[in-house]
C-alpha cells in the first residue's frame, strides 16, 4: 500500500476514476437511448433523445480522448515506480511485479484500439446528415465500456498489490541476457530482421492495393514482430549497448523519451493498418485515407528504428 | 505495375511464412548456462528447453527447480535440489555461490539457505527433498539437507527410504 504515496500513482488512479465515472454516466445514458431511440419518430421523447444523445456523445468522446493520453501516463508512472520497488531498474521492473500488471498492459492497449475504432465510427456517423452508424457506435460503447470496467478493475488491483518490499526482476533478466535466445517463432535475429523489413514491405503494398483483411492479418504480425525486433535488436542500438533487451529503458530521460515515439508510431501504424477490416466488419464502410495513415507511420517506426543503427555504424564504424 | 503488385505481394507472403516454418523446425539449442545474471537474481526457467548440469535431464517441471549463481553472474539451473548439492560440492566457488530454490508451498524463488526441506517429495531425481518456505515439524534447514545430501541419506538409498517411507 505504500505505493499510494507515490504522487504519480495517486494522479492516475484520480484520473482513471474520474474518467470511469465519466464512462459510467455515458454507459447510464447510452442503454436508455438505445432502448428507445427511433430516428424516424417525430415525437418530443424522440427530441428529447436527440439533445440527450449529443450530450452522452460528447462525454464519451472527451473520456476515450483522455483515455489516450492516459496510456503515455501509466507508462510514465510505472517507470518512476521503478526508484521505489526494490530491483526494478525500469517499467520492466514495475509492471512484472505482480500477477495483473502484464494482463493490465495487454488490456490498455486493446482498449487503445478499440477507442480509436470507436472516434473513427463517431467522426463518420456525424460527417453524414441521418447519422447511419448512431446504434452501432453506442452498442460498440458498450463492449468499451465492459473493456473500462475490467481495466478499472485491473488498476486497482496491480497498484494495490505492487509491494516495495519484496525485490522484482531486472529487466535484463526479464527479456533476456547472453546465451538465451527468448526471440518468437524461435528466429535468430537476423531473419527477425529480415521478417521485420519484409512484412513492413507488405504492409505498403497492401495499403497501395487496399486489401483489408490481409492488411489486418500483416499489421497484427508486424506488431508482434516490429515490438520484438525493438527489444532483440533495435533497442541495443538505441541503449547502445548489446546485452540490453528492454522495451521500457528507452521511455526514459537517458535516452531522450524516444520510447514513447518508437511504441507510438508502431501502435499508430498497426492501428490504421487493422481499422479498415473492422470498420468493414462493424459499419460496412472503409476509408481509403486510413491506408495512407498506415503507410505514413509504419514509414515513420521503420526509419526511427534504422536510423538508430546507421548512425551508429556511422558514428563507430563497426556493428553491435 | 499495377499488375506486379499482387504477384509481389504474394512473394512477399509466401518468404513470410516459409521464414516462420524453418525457424520454428529448427531444433532449439538448450541452456545449460546463462552468463550475466549479474544480479543474481532467479532466471525463469523456459521447460524443455533447459539441461540440469548435474544430472543432464531436460527441466520439464520447475516444482522443484533451483539455481545456483557464481560471483561471476554465470548461472546453473537443476529439477532437484539434491543436484544442484551433488554439483557444488568441488566447486570453488562454493561459498560465494547465489543459491535459489523454487518453494513447493508458496511456489516462490527463495534463498535455498533459508528454505526448510522436506525428505520424502516425489522430486525429479528421487532424492525426496523438496523445499518450503513455511516450517513444517519434521522440515530441515539446508545445512542438514546438504549433509544428508553428501551423505547418501535420501530416499535413493532403500534404508532411508524404509526408514522413512516404510517400503
Amino acid at each position: 500500500m505504500d505505493i499510494f504515496l507515490s504522487n504519480q500513482v495517486l494522479i492516475f488512479l484520480f484520473s482513471e476514476s474520474i474518467l470511469y465515472l465519466l464512462s459510467f454516466i455515458a454507459f447510464l445514458g447510452a442503454f436508455s437511448i438505445l432502448r428507445k431511440w427511433d430516428f424516424s419518430a417525430h415525437t418530443t421523447a424522440q427530441y428529447n433523445l436527440e439533445k440527450k444523445a449529443f450530450l452522452i456523445v460528447t462525454i464519451i468522446f472527451f473520456t476515450l480522448i483522455l483515455k489516450i493520453i492516459l496510456l503515455p501516463y501509466f507508462a510514465y508512472t510505472i517507470d518512476k515506480l521503478a526508484l521505489l520497488i526494490p530491483g526494478a531498474m525500469c517499467g520492466a521492473g514495475v509492471i512484472s511485479a505482480n500477477i495483473y500488471g502484464n494482463p493490465l498492459l495487454a488490456l490498455k492497449i486493446i482498449i487503445l484500439f478499440c477507442v480509436g475504432i470507436w472516434l473513427i465510427i463517431n467522426h463518420l456517423d456525424q460527417k453524414a446528415i441521418n447519422y447511419p452508424y448512431f446504434k452501432i457506435k453506442f452498442w460498440f460503447y458498450l463492449f468499451i465500456f465492459t473493456l473500462l470496467s475490467i481495466e478499472y478493475g485491473l488498476d486497482i488491483a496491480y497498484f494495490s498489490n505492487i509491494s516495495t518490499k519484496d525485490v522484482v526482476q531486472c529487466c535484463s533478466v526479464i527479456f533476456g541476457i547472453s546465451g538465451s535466445n527468448t526471440i518468437a517463432f524461435n528466429l535468430t535475429v537476423t531473419m527477425l530482421l529480415v521478417i521485420f523489413y519484409v512484412l513492413y514491405s507488405l504492409t505498403i503494398l497492401l495499403s497501395i492495393q487496399k486489401n483489408s483483411l490481409l492488411l489486418f492479418v500483416v499489421s497484427l504480425l508486424f506488431f508482434y514482430i516490429g515490438y520484438q525486433s525493438v527489444v532483440h535488436f533495435f533497442g541495443t542500438y538505441i541503449y547502445q549497448l548489446p546485452t540490453h533487451k528492454c522495451p521500457f529503458c528507452m521511455l526514459q530521460k537517458e535516452y531522450y523519451y524516444v520510447g514513447y515515439f518508437v511504441w507510438s508510431s508502431l501502435f499508430i501504424g498497426v492501428f490504421f493498418g487493422i481499422s479498415n477490416f473492422l470498420l468493414k466488419l462493424l459499419i460496412h464502410h472503409e476509408e481509403p485515407t486510413l491506408y495512407r495513415y498506415t503507410i505514413i507511420f509504419n514509414t515513420i517506426f521503420v526509419i526511427l528504428c534504422s536510423s538508430y543503427v546507421f548512425v551508429y555504424y556511422i558514428k563507430n564504424g563497426v556493428w553491435l | 505495375m499495377k499488375k506486379l503488385l499482387p504477384v509481389l505481394t504474394v512473394i512477399l507472403l509466401i518468404c513470410v511464412v516459409v521464414i516462420l516454418f524453418v525457424s520454428l523446425s529448427k531444433k532449439q539449442n538448450m541452456i545449460t548456462i546463462q552468463k550475466g545474471n549479474f544480479q543474481k537474481q532467479p532466471l525463469p526457467i523456459k521447460t524443455g528447453h533447459v539441461n540440469d548440469t548435474q544430472c543432464k535431464m531436460i527441466i520439464t517441471d520447475t516444482t522443484h527447480a533451483c539455481e545456483v549463481i557464481a560471483p561471476n553472474g554465470n548461472t546453473w539451473f537443476f529439477d532437484d535440489p539434491g543436484c544442484m548439492i551433488l554439483w557444488l560440492k568441488d566447486k570453488t566457488f562454493n561459498d560465494k555461490a547465489v543459491m535459489w530454490v523454487k518453494t513447493v508451498d508458496t511456489k516462490k524463488w527463495i534463498a535455498a539457505k533459508k528454505a526448510w526441506y522436506n525428505q520424502t517429495d516425489k522430486t525429479p531425481m528421487h532424492y525426496g527433498f523438496g523445499a518450503r518456505e513455511i516450517y513444517k515439524k519434521g522440515y530441515i534447514n539446508y545445512e542438514q539437507m546438504r549433509l544428508k545430501m553428501l551423505r547418501g541419506e535420501n530416499l535413493t538409498n532403500p534404508r532411508i527410504r524404509k526408514k522413512l517411507l516404510g517400503y
